[in-house]
């Protein structure tokens, strides 16, 4: 309620966007639905000088499918994720992730940009996009670069963006046929941000899982694949899982007000053997 | 008129009372259109915000509003100093008689010393929110840190930081039967257990908020959201003027449910209003809210029980440390209880029990919906379950064995007067829940418990309750009511028009109640303790009842027709064969010097003070007795708790309105299934770290099951027409259902609260699941 | 240092048009700016609901909403789904009948977001209804009376479609 005044800016492109960042200095910052953005500042947790509105700019909306992958613009809402044919024909494991996000309400306006570029460690797009290898596209004015998800979240709340860089949008690999995926999270009450959330996707042949990339949120300061997990469970089946996934290495969960470090741990292991056995049925089911 | 007078009535005769009516209020609520006490704004209104205490205890060295009052609109920066009586009394609110026991203060806005996190040190008033936002965080404030305490047994240790100069033991309750040590040593069977409950928030969804202006004949106006109208007295005190110079209004509240009993926005705007002359509004944030306002007691609750081999429960030895955080407000009210309800709803002939509240440097803790007699619940209930466990007796059977019947006595010696259907609502809610669940997949477990309960409704007889209404007849027959009471959203305002509606006969459109206003409602008392329907309802049938009499004595001697041959009827008078229209009846009263309004009064049952040693033939006017069922599966993996399914029976005398007694029982269950499963305000070292709702968890639609209402009506309640409180009873029970239910679940208990997977886990660890 | 900013909406079938600070919320511009008082602060993080309001037809949290970034659009708040003459809609009569307000904080809200749920025509059981609302905190009523009230709704909203189609008059 007491938020101290600033100045608003309305940008007409992405690309006005990021000449209006490089004229603020540093002080500004974009908005775009401003679901995560703006209880901090009504909370009092950010305060800026500048805040330039991107949620207008249609150019960065939708899906399109290209050869081999979806891009997704950044200005594409959860809401859109959830209904778009081509995400539930290409990528299913994006609208589910989607559906995990907030309430209706955030999802309605919550962007795939914003959520990306919020970095929250435990946010159900960074995971899902991680999961799946999706590569981000960023502009300075022009293309600048393509950092892929895992090169772009850094730690909590830290990206890769530099300051005057607008994420533009994403690739999301589309995959062949015999995939199955798997999203699940754990929160205290449905809404809330993921304790931990885990999303896998398997390709399987004759019921042994022949391909699988798996992902945890909220068990480290970023999404982190799980390499040795995905090596180990290869031949396996849904069945098998639970006895061949020992106690996942490498995470750095954190301790606060929702649960132990030590939960996190307990629930990352649960939750990738579950992703995994989800995705080894859709697997079995597609082919 | 008095509560020994006890009115039982005969449902079928009952027109108004006892049908599910929508409620009077809920059609503009429903519009949008009700104004909440952050809607009123004046023209050339200004704004006023707190700023608050960053540290939990300290020496306040410096206070400086000079960078603040630079901002361009801010018109004053308030500190201590410029309060005329700079203390807040926090012993009872609204209470009217004087009594000897409390006399707890602190300072409205504290000049040397804060003693928590969120203490209010200066107010900033402003022309804008705006300029609220940039002013309050250049008020500099400068803090010698101070020990902090913030273990309540830590505090009573000997070499404890003193949080107040007179030590930390703020309140002490004994109560002592018969012989507990010879029943120890008699006993088959000992259960001990150890218990633990934590800070919770009322979480209403309207912050605190009011707006204040001066009138015209210089009265400082205060609408504000409060349960106590009364408290233009503690304001006129602060302020230096006379109680006549003060007036709260009460609009209808977006929730109280205890927090809003104390003062929160009221000495703060009142201090803003009378500084600038100008009508000034305050609304706290929720993180404020949070922060700030007074919390549910975090309880340690230590019981040792004996019982013998068939199940009777010998004696309780039972030990109490409640954390009052850093100013007394009504721990000691809270506490005692805590003491009173500590052995539940059973025949306990030997008991000890020993309760103390400490000072600590957290957020205060005061009134909430169940008031110190819902955390024990979370005890006696638990151990009766192990106890049933032990013996390997039927949990249900065990507790008809041991229940209070009419005639029987509590420990502290307060005998039960009116009819108990404890055993009814154990049977009711079973028979109700059927067939216990099945696990849905493997690594799911299931369980299923009940847990009973009593809840005291009326405040404590020595504080001489009285409650006051108006009734009268405008003279198209159509009917207004004035009562002091503040509606919280429980339906209060609308239960008096159905009261009133069915003794003149009046439709209830034709009703208006006007309320929670201290200059010109009588005043009613305090929405807390389920008094009101006691209270206000006794007082609204009595002011009905003599008006009725008025009218019916004006036609009998207009008519020359006996008294007793009348009867006031929908449309008017009837007599044999005739009936005098009520706008007619109306003029005839007139014309004979009848008045067409009356007062009623209401005073509730009296008693002696009690002393630290409790012990007293009566506490409380009466107790409302029930019992909850929950089925809970568990997911062995995650810890995670999903209720599958929620029963609630209680007897509630009489059911004004069914509709309104139901939406009390669910709502109250949820709140006390979030208190079990999801919700604590978490301090650490006295910082409290619960900044907002994102934090605070709250059970969602989606977070419990249906609530499936079993009412039960023995009629023997001593509201009108014979109804029992119904607003805190259902409260208790789902902190012991909900963690009897997992015990069952799992094999061991969960005793602390919340349960959150964490611990249901490590329940189900010991328990072998 | 807050340039105003003039923006316009159309409020419940009104346009109104005002210049108020750029950074102001939709919530508070409703309500400050505006004098639309039924969408109600209570935790300014958008977890809550109270402050729901329908913006071109889909529920938004007005409290992180800036009234700048949907200049132009039609809202609707609780108090805008009442007819023209005050009467109640039938969300609003099941409401009523149900008793699903108690205090009535969370009402205003909680009918906008029932209201979008409605939008679709699905039938929802009970479970669903409950899901679909776990944005909108109720600390009154434990959600029962709420949910009898939105399930009885779409049931009375179906009859009136299926009337509606086989010719029948409401």
């Amino acid at each position: 309620m007491f938020v101290e005044p600033f100045r608003y800016e309305r940008a007409e492109s992405l690309s006005d966007a990021c000449a209006r960042l490089r004229d603020s200095g540093g002080t500004a910052k974009l908005v775009a639905g401003g679901q995560s953005l703006l209880p901090m500042m009504n909370l009092g947790l950010v305060e800026l000088d500048v805040l330039i509105d991107v949620s207008r700019v249609t150019e960065a909306r939708g899906v399109v499918e290209e050869e081999g992958y979806l891009r997704i613009g950044a200005l594409t809402r959860h809401r859109d994720l959830e209904t778009d044919p081509l995400v539930a024909r290409h990528q299913p494991l994006l609208a589910a992730a989607a559906r995990h996000v907030g309430n209706a309400r955030v999802r309605n306006r919550g962007t795939v940009g914003g959520s990306l570029a919020h970095a929250d460690p435990s946010a159900e797009l960074p995971l899902a996009m991680t999961c799946l290898g999706a590569e981000y596209e960023l502009i300075d004015g022009a293309l600048a670069r393509v950092v892929p998800a895992h090169e772009f979240h850094v730690s909590s709340f830290t990206t890769e963006l530099a300051d005057h860089e607008v994420l533009a949008s994403v690739r999301v690999p589309t995959l062949g046929p015999g995939w199955g995926w798997g999203f699940q999270e754990v929160s205290r009450r449905p809404g809330d941000f993921a304790i931990v959330a885990a999303a896998a996707l398997v390709r399987t042949a004759g019921g042994e899982m022949v391909e699988s990339r798996v992902a945890l949120g909220g068990a480290s300061d970023r999404p982190i694949r799980l390499g040795a997990v995905e090596a180990s469970v290869t031949g396996a089946r849904a069945e098998d899982l639970e006895a061949r996934i020992g106690p996942v290495e490498g995470l750095d969960p954190v301790t606060d007000t929702n649960a132990t470090a030590e939960h996190r741990r307990r629930l990352a292991r649960v939750l990738a053997v579950r992703v995994l056995a989800d995705a080894c049925r859709r697997a079995d089911e597609a082919a | 008129m008095s509560a020994d007078e006890i009115r039982t009535s005969k449902v079928e005769e009952l027109r108004v009372v006892h049908q599910p009516l929508p409620r009077h209020d809920q059609a503009e609520k429903i519009a949008g259109t009700t104004r909440y006490a952050g809607d009123l704004a004046f023209a050339g209104m200004l704004h006023a915000r707190l700023v608050r205490s960053q540290v939990p205890s300290a020496r306040l060295l410096r206070r400086d509003g000079s960078r603040a009052l630079g901002v361009p609109g801010v018109v004053v920066v308030l500190f201590g100093e410029d309060v005329p009586n700079n203390e807040i009394r926090v012993d009872v609110p609204g209470q009217t008689v004087e009594v000897g026991a409390l006399k707890a203060t602190m300072q409205v806005l504290a000049t040397e010393r804060v003693r928590f996190h969120g203490e209010p040190i200066a107010l900033v008033v402003a022309e804008s929110e705006d300029a609220l936002a940039r002013a309050c965080g250049l008020v500099e404030v400068e803090y010698e840190d101070l020990p902090v305490v913030s273990d309540p047994e830590e505090a009573l240790r000997e070499g404890a930081p003193a949080v107040h100069d007179t030590g930390n033991l703020l309140a002490e309750w004994n109560i002592d039967v018969g012989d507990v040590d010879a029943a120890f040593a008699a006993a088959d069977v000992i259960v001990e257990g150890e218990y633990r409950t934590q800070f919770v928030d009322h979480a209403y969804l309207e912050p605190e908020a009011g707006v204040g202006w001066l009138d015209d004949d210089g009265v400082m106006n205060l609408r504000v959201a409060t349960q106590v109208v009364e408290h233009y007295r503690d304001v006129a005190r602060i302020l230096g003027v006379a109680d006549s110079k003060v007036r709260v209004i009460a609009p209808y509240l977006g929730g109280g449910f205890g927090g809003k009993e104390d003062m929160t926005v009221e000495p703060y705007l009142a201090i803003a209003v009378a500084h600038t002359r100008r009508p000034v509004r305050m609304q706290w944030t929720r993180n404020e809210s949070l922060l700030a306002r007074a919390k549910r007691h975090r309880n340690v609750m230590r019981y040792r029980t004996a019982a013998a081999a068939d199940g009777t429960i010998l004696a309780h030895d039972v030990e109490i440390v409640s954390d009052a955080g850093a100013y007394a407000y009504l721990s000691a009210l809270v506490l005692l209880y805590s003491s009173v309800h500590a052995c539940g709803p059973y025949r306990v002939d030997n008991a000890r029990i020993r309760s103390k509240a400490a000072y600590t440097n957290n957020p205060p803790t005061s009134a909430f919906r169940g008031f110190g007699g819902m955390q024990v619940v979370l005890g006696y209930e638990s151990q009766i379950d192990e106890l049933a466990t032990r013996l390997g007796v039927d949990p249900g059977e065990l507790r008809k064995r041991n229940a209070i019947r009419r005639g029987d006595r509590l420990p502290v010696g307060q005998t039960i007067e009116t009819e108990v259907l404890l055993a009814e609502t154990i049977d009711a809610v079973r028979d109700r829940a059927g067939d216990p669940p099945r696990p849905s997949g493997p690594r799911k477990v299931v369980g299923r418990a009940i847990a009973s309960n009593l809840q005291s409704y009326g405040r404590l007889v020595w504080l001489n309750d009285s409650a006051a209404a108006w009734v009268g007849y405008q003279m198209d027959g159509s009917l207004t009511v004035r009562c002091g009471v503040p509606d919280v959203g429980g339906g209060q305002a609308s239960s008096l028009a159905q009261i009133a509606s069915e003794v003149l006969g009046v439709d209830m459109d034709r009703i208006s109640v006007h309320f929670g206003d201290s200059a010109l409602t009588p005043l009613a008392g305090t929405t807390t303790a389920t008094r009101q329907l006691l209270m206000s309802g006794n007082a609204v049938y009595e002011a009905a009842m003599l008006l009725k009499d008025q009218v019916l004595g004006a036609i009998a001697a207009e008519t020359a027709q006996p008294v007793e041959s009348l009867l006031l009827a929908p449309g008017g008078v009837a007599s044999a064969g005739r009936t005098v229209p009520l706008a007619q009846a109306l003029q005839v009263c007139r014309r004979r010097n009848v008045p067409i309004e009356a007062l009623g009064t209401f005073f509730g049952p009296k008693g002696r003070e009690v002393t630290r040693d409790l012990s007293g033939e009566r506490i409380f006017p009466d107790f409302t007795f029930g019992t909850h069922l929950a089925d809970v599966e568990v997911d062995l993996d995650t810890g995670q708790v999903r209720v599958l399914r929620y029963v609630a029976a209680h007897d509630v005398g009489r059911a004004i309105n069914p509709k309104s007694v139901e939406g009390q029982i669910a709502g109250a269950a949820v709140q006390g299934i979030g208190q079990a499963l999801l919700e604590e305000i978490v301090v650490e070292d006295g910082v409290n770290l619960t900044g907002g709702f994102f934090q605070y968890l709250i059970p969602t639609a989606a977070d419990v099951p249906d609530i499936e209402v079993v009412v039960l009506e023995s009629g023997e309640g001593l509201g009108p027409f014979g109804a029992r409180g119904v607003g805190e009873p259902p409260i208790g029970p789902p902190l012991a259902a909900i963690s009897s239910a997992i015990a069952a679940a799992v094999g061991a208990r969960p005793t602390t609260l919340p349960i959150t997977p964490e611990r249901v886990l490590d329940a189900a660890a010991r328990g072998g699941a | 240092m807050s340039a105003d900013l003039t923006t316009t909406l159309v409020v419940n079938g009104r346009t109104v048009t005002r210049t108020a600070g750029a950074h102001l919320s939709l919530l508070r511009w409703l309500r400050d700016v505006a004098d639309v008082l039924d969408p109600k602060y209570a935790c300014g993080e958008g977890v809550c609901g109270a402050c729901a309001v329908l913006v071109d037809g889909e529920p938004v949290s007005s409290c992180i909403v800036l009234a700048a970034q949907v200049d132009g659009a039609r809202v609707t708040t609780a108090a805008g789904l009442t007819g023209p003459g005050g009467e109640l809609s039938p969300l609003q009569r099941a409401f009523h009948e149900h008793h699903a307000a108690q205090c009535g904080f969370c009402t205003p809200g909680m009918l906008i977001c029932a209201t979008a749920m409605l939008a679709d025509g699905m039938t929802r059981t009970r479970d669903e209804i409950r899901h679909e609302l776990h944005g909108n905190l109720c600390r009154c009523t434990g959600y029962q009376q709420v949910v009898d009230a939105i399930e009885a709704a779409q049931g009375a909203a179906q009859g009136a479609a299926q009337g509606a189609a086989q010719g029948i008059p409401p």
